[in-house]
């Protein structure tokens, strides 16, 4: 188990920025749109199998030729005062079915991951991931920022539709952040680097969906554009937005009457826990939840 | 990793080549195999997988009346060289797991073989002979067992949104350590995967007579494959829908969703209990 670095580089005070699919996909959205953006090079991987079930066995003439596993890829670009590092993972290591990450293996990535880091010499990790909060879809979501370092949260306060957790609704300034997102921010504070989450809102009836939310995904890369100080084009972003706007809004016509005027209710108020009552919100999500998982799953073949 | 295995007691094998079965397989082939072969050959006791590290251990499962718990073992057949591991397929630490079969087989030598059992869904009848496929991890393998006419010359890609077989993770691990190894899938009738098929496990059993040498007298498979036609024949007797659906299947026709469901359940009913 470890990392396989392709090439010895000298990168100048980088910032690294990580993605993992997570609900809507929001932070892997991001990151993969910057890498892609900037033209970011490969030249490392975190060595898959000991973290990874495989994903695709490819056999020919009845040999086993390969077998895939989910990939987790370091990304590097230059730029004139800070360099940036990126990483993408595919998965998130679990035991068994759960969704994120947790126990020993999921530290052991976050620790390779941070290794990587500090030996380029970073100075700052950022993740992300979604805010599930009780928002409406057609608003702008805005962006929660927890930092792992006191001396972060003034700054983070200068950023536009950025949230600390003690100004969103009914929290108190406390929460939790699930899976790697979380866990590599603890990790880097335990080894004294700095690290901020930024976390994009997403409808809590949407949550479970399917399909990625980029609207999230763009509020929470116009903060890290901010941030790192690269100009990102958001229009394949709109695109996309544009296209899951139009199904969301096909599911969310077919809701119950009372349970939508309740939401839209959503879109003038400021969010408050009491904008639906619990029993509202668990009776919404499991009935999108339901609707969502009227597609078919196909069985595993064994080979 | 010690501690994740225990051994017991000294074995005289040499290089021996490794039968893997799992417990969970379709038509129970992995381990009706397995434990034939341990029976027939007087296998005895080699050492274990501890379960802690590989399964939730949040409790147990309860099947056919009897609780179940994670078990999985390792046999030793001297005479033959052989290892036979019957296991439950780990939950998580899959890579770990499968090194730690590969290690303790290992112990006594590098592993000579590697033959991983496996049974597939198959959507045609009972009466159809059970074909035996494999899939090789070396080319050296599959020029070595050209004459038992497993080629069929298959190409074949996960598809997605599914995941391949921990037979082919532990193929793949096998090749890393230069071990050479084949996956053997035996096709079983969709109807008869939740209970037995002594056809298919008599299919995988004649491979391994003739490439270990072990001259099996097969009279007693023969004898459960009789009964278990009988039984069918039974079933298709008192029931004309069931054997307008199989016979539907020997013409190489397809059933409609429902008729499958029918099939199955009613040959569960019928079967499960008396094998």
């Amino acid at each position: 188990m470890g990392v396989k670095l392709y090439k010895e580089l000298r990168l100048k005070n980088p910032d690294l920025i990580v993605g993992w699919p997570g609900i809507g996909n929001i932070g892997i959205v991001v990151v993969d749109t910057i890498r892609e953006q900037i033209q970011a090079e490969e030249f490392g991987e975190i060595e898959a199998h000991d973290f990874f079930y495989p994903r695709r066995v490819i056999i020919k003439a009845d040999l086993l030729k390969d077998l895939e596993f989910p990939s987790s890829k370091f990304y590097y670009k230059r730029f004139e005062k800070k360099d940036l590092i990126i990483f993408i993972g595919e998965e998130q290591p679990t035991n068994g079915g759960r969704m994120y990450a947790e126990g020993r293996k999921a530290y052991q990535m976050a620790n390779l991951v941070l290794d990587v880091a500090e030996r380029f010499g970073c100075q700052r990790v950022y993740t992300s991931g979604a805010a599930v909060a009780m928002v409406h879809h057609t608003l702008k979501p805005r962006v929660w920022a927890v930092p792992n370092k006191e001396e972060l949260i003034d700054e983070l306060k200068r950023y536009e539709n950025t949230i600390l957790m003690s100004e969103v609704e009914g929290r108190g300034g406390q929460g939790s952040i699930t899976g790697l997102n979380g866990l590599l921010l603890g990790v880097a504070k335990k080894r004294g680097l700095a690290g901020v989450c930024l976390m994009g809102e997403i409808p809590d009836y949407l949550s479970g969906a399917p399909f990625p939310y980029p609207r999230a995904s763009k509020s929470v890369l116009e903060v890290m554009s901010s941030i790192l100080r690269i100009p990102i084009e958001l229009s394949k972003l709109d695109n996309m937005d544009a296209r899951v706007g139009e199904i969301i809004e096909s599911i969310y016509e077919q809701l119950p009457e009372e349970i939508r005027e309740r939401l839209e209710q959503r879109k003038f108020v400021v969010p408050t826990l009491g904008a639906i009552t619990e029993d509202d919100q668990k009776w919404i999500k499991e009935h999108i939840d339901e609707f969502f998982k009227k597609g078919s799953k196909g069985d595993e073949r064994p080979l | 990793m010690k501690d994740l295995f225990e051994l017991s007691g000294q074995s005289e094998l040499r290089s021996p080549s490794l039968v893997v079965g799992w417990s969970t397989d379709a038509g129970k082939l992995g381990s009706k195999v397995t434990d034939y072969l341990n029976k027939k050959l007087g296998s005895r006791d080699l050492g274990e997988i501890e379960p802690t590290d590989f399964s939730p251990l949040g409790g147990v499962t309860i099947e056919g009346n009897l609780v179940r718990f994670p078990e999985s073992k390792f046999y030793a057949c001297p005479q033959h060289n052989l290892v036979i591991f019957k296991g439950d397929a780990p939950s998580y630490e899959w890579f770990k797991f499968i090194n730690l079969i590969l290690d303790v087989a290992g112990h006594y030598g590098r592993v000579k073989e590697l033959y991983v059992i496996g049974g597939m869904v198959f959507l045609g009848a009972h009466t159809a002979p059970r074909e035996l496929l494999a899939i090789f991890n070396s080319l050296e393998l599959k020029q070595a067992l050209s004459q038992y006419n497993l080629g069929r010359n298959m190409n074949y890609q996960t598809p997605p949104g599914q995941r391949p077989t921990l037979n082919s993770f532990l193929s793949w691990v096998a090749r890393r350590r230069n071990i050479p190894g084949v996956s053997l899938w035996v096709p079983i009738p969709f109807y008869l995967v939740a209970v037995e098929d002594p056809k298919a496990q008599k299919k995988l059993l004649e491979f391994f007579d003739q490439r270990f040498g072990l001259q099996i007298d097969f009279q007693d498979i023969d004898e459960e494959i009789r009964k278990q036609n009988e039984r069918i024949a039974q079933v298709r007797d008192s029931s004309p829908e069931i054997d307008e659906y199989i016979s539907k299947l020997e013409s190489n026709l397809m059933l409609s969703e429902k008729e499958n469901e029918k099939l199955v359940k009613q040959m569960e009913e019928s079967l499960r209990g008396k094998n």
